[in-house]
């Protein structure tokens, strides 16, 4: 539970002809992690992939090209036979792939026509209100046709040039065609400027361009048509096939994984060697399966991690399914090494604590809660579900100390009497025990705790908290020390700093006068010089940290604190709205602030409780003993989702 | 004046200006120092995204400048 997997390292050698029975026997278990071979100076060679490697991953892409074209979404869906989907899965395949090119080439040729279209009428547009067929802009010899748009009225200055001239023009878009004899055309060309003259191309066709429009615009509308059509029979194909690409895109990456497998293999000219790892309680398995599909034909030897290898050991967890969803937040930090203590089942009690400390409010505990239930049932994610866990494990937690602070959404549940004027609680007749004083700032300790009326004792509760928990980091660094480096180094490194912190201890009881000051004094300098002795330089120097890092834990009571108010400013305000008896529409919003505000709080509530409570975590407690950077265990195989031997 | 000046001090007022003052003053202080390392530290999860762990404590260290203001200001109170 608290150290990960034990691992051994495993080799197989064998015959070339059996490497096939080998590797598909190992992808079947799915528990060896294969050590890549890359060392190509020993002498054995980087394995050839097997004859089918490039046929599968031929298909492979395919399959992905055309799902990514169709735009299949992971879904759940019913397990496929391998067989049967073996057999198909050529002639389906070809059979897909047609169907879905043929749509494919006819949509983009309707899209290019489409394009064209669009272009064309663009062009034809300003010369819709002339009709003249374009036949008729082109092809003289005495003649110079000019066409484009202008700003204003031509023709009494072309009047002055020429009287042997034709116009045609749209006053209101300003297109003009004019016909000039060819000895006029520069004098023509020369006062075209003065009216903004912009000239326009006459597309190659002939017929009337309004004539001509009505029938593209006729022909745009058809090719949209069409591509609706095809779009909804590309999307039938979608659902027709979605199964089959899912379960195949599957298939051929088993395939297409076990094809390429002697890449990570060594080989001679006729034997071959994997080298990888396996968990202790999977090395059984993993030797008969082989041997039984080998015919006993494999050679299989197991020796057990050395001190050198500690180093690239694959990491696999193994913690109770309970505490397993804080594997994310291990992850997110570091991998644990080989020989270290794996914190995940520390975590999943302190995390859950300081959370449930920092925020501990029913009101928000349950909405959180029926969030994450909610989340976790409708969204179906791999990576969502263990963070769903968590926050379920953190509002069970919150919910126990809501029930402690006697809270609901920043109201206190209890009545209570201080400094002569009483403040009413939620529940009528609920009043606020006392219990007794507390040693720290004249404060009446109660049930409920009323956080806001004991912050003294609370700044002290909550850095205590915080030393127990920064000892366990130091116990927990001694032991992966002693398992390192032996008891001496563990003593000083680690050990060092309980006697300082003894020391400490007891030169406050001097201080206080009940033993003589001196002997905390000298326990102290002895932690001091061992400490100095283990860490070097480095050690006085971090000294001061077990002071600010326990009072860094201070921050349980003070982000709590920040979150009631919040909650409680929210609460005024909305209730001093609503305060006048009449309803009217400053109830309404009322109602609103109430919402949106705790909405915000209850947003903030994710946030801050969370990330304060992994930083106690990360900074405070792993900076004691954790080191991490093991390198992830990923067996050869898959976890099959779509199909089924 | 002045005299006035001084006899309209009330205690409760300056304690909650202290008090603001202490949240206020180390809020800006770690916004200033978290601000060049979360920069950092984003630009090497760009480039290593395993890095995020180390780039979270990085950044949350300067965060308990503010924890203190806070801390400091709740005392006052």
């Amino acid at each position: 539970m608290l150290s990960p997997k034990q691992m051994s390292r495993a080799t197989i050698i064998g015959h070339k002809d059996i490497l096939e029975q080998t590797v598909n026997s190992l992808h079947g278990i799915n528990s060896f992690h294969i050590e890549d071979y890359n060392d190509e100076e020993q002498g054995l060679k980087i394995g050839k992939p097997f004859e089918n490697a490039d046929d599968v991953s031929n298909k492979l892409i395919k399959i992905r090209s055309i799902s990514s074209f169709l735009g299949i979404k992971k879904a759940e869906v019913g397990k496929q036979n391998v067989e049967s989907l073996f057999k198909e899965l050529d002639t389906k395949l070809v059979e897909l792939d047609d169907e879905v090119s043929k749509r494919t080439d006819k949509k983009n040729e309707i899209e290019n026509n489409l394009k064209e279209h669009d272009t064309l009428s663009k062009e034809l547009l300003p010369f819709s209100t002339i009709p003249l067929d374009l036949d008729q802009y082109r092809g003289y010899e005495n003649l110079v046709v000019f066409s484009g748009v202008v700003k204003d009225d031509i023709e009494l200055e072309l009047s002055s040039i020429t009287k042997s001239y034709e116009l045609f023009s749209d006053p209101k878009s300003g297109t003009i065609v004019l016909f000039v004899l060819k000895e006029h055309a520069d004098a023509v060309s020369d006062i075209l400027p003065d009216f903004a003259f912009r000239e326009l191309r006459v597309p190659e066709i002939s017929g009337i361009p309004a004539e001509l429009l009505k029938k593209l615009e006729q022909d745009i509308v058809n090719s949209q048509n069409n591509i609706e059509s095809l779009n909804a029979e590309i999307e039938s194909l979608r659902t027709k096939y979605s199964d089959f690409i899912l379960a195949s895109d599957e298939l051929l990456s088993i395939e297409a994984q076990k094809a390429e497998a002697p890449l990570r293999i060594a080989t001679s000219e006729q034997t071959f060697v994997i080298d990888g790892w396996v968990p202790n309680e999977d090395y059984d398995m993993l030797a008969r399966t082989v041997e039984d599909a080998t015919d006993g034909r494999a050679f299989i030897s197991r020796t057990d991690v050395t001190k050198e290898e500690e180093a690239i050991v694959p990491i696999e967890y193994e913690n109770p399914k309970i505490s397993s969803p804080f594997e994310v937040i291990m992850d997110l930090y570091a991998r644990p090494r080989y020989s270290e203590i794996d914190p995940t089942s520390l975590i999943f009690i302190t995390f859950p604590l300081f959370y449930g400390m920092i925020l501990g409010d029913i009101g928000y505990a349950l909405i959180l809660l029926g969030l994450a239930f909610g989340i976790k049932k409708w969204v179906k994610s791999d990576a969502i579900k263990p963070l769903m866990n968590i926050l379920i494990y953190c509002q069970v937690s919150t919910l126990i100390f809501g029930v402690i602070y006697g809270e609901f959404l920043g109201f206190p549940l209890a009545g209570l009497e201080t400094h002569g004027h009483y403040i009413p609680g939620l529940i009528a007749g609920f009043e606020t025990i006392n219990l007794f004083v507390s040693p720290f700032g004249n404060e009446m300790v109660t049930y409920p705790i009323h956080r806001t009326h004991l912050v003294m004792t609370m700044i002290v509760v909550t850095a205590l908290v915080g030393v127990i928990h920064i000892n366990i980091g130091y116990l927990l660094g001694f032991i992966n020390e002693r398992r390192k480096h032996g008891v001496a180094a563990a003593m000083l490194e680690k050990g060092s700093w309980f006697i300082i912190e003894i020391g400490l201890l007891l030169s406050a009881l001097g201080y206080a006068g009940i033993i003589p000051t001196a002997i905390g004094i000298i326990v102290f300098l002895v932690g001091f010089v061992m400490l100095l002795k283990g860490e070097g330089i480095k050690g006085p120097i971090e000294l001061p940290s077990l002071l600010s890092n326990s009072l860094s834990y201070t921050r349980i009571i003070a982000v709590g604190l920040s979150s009631i108010y919040i909650a409680s400013t929210v609460n005024q305000i909305a209730f001093d709205m609503i305060m006048p008896d009449s309803f009217g529409p400053m109830t309404i919003f009322a109602i609103v602030i109430f919402i949106f505000g705790h909405a915000l709080n209850t947003i903030l509530s994710i946030i801050a409780p969370g990330l304060h409570a992994l930083r106690l975590q990360y900074v405070e407690f792993f900076t004691k003993f954790y080191e991490g950077g093991g390198r992830k265990y990923n067996p050869f195989g898959y976890i099959r989702k779509y199909t089924e031997e | 004046m002045a005299v006035e000046g001084v006899v309209m001090m009330d205690p409760a007022g300056l304690k909650a200006i202290g008090a603001g003052l202490a949240v206020g003053l180390t809020g800006i202080a770690s916004g200033i120092a978290e601000k060049d390392i979360g920069s950092a530290a984003i630009g090497a999860m760009a480039e290593n995204e395993a890095l995020f762990g180390k780039g979270l404590i990085l950044t949350v260290i300067p965060e308990t400048i503010v924890i203190f203001g806070l801390v400091v200001a709740l005392l006052i109170k």
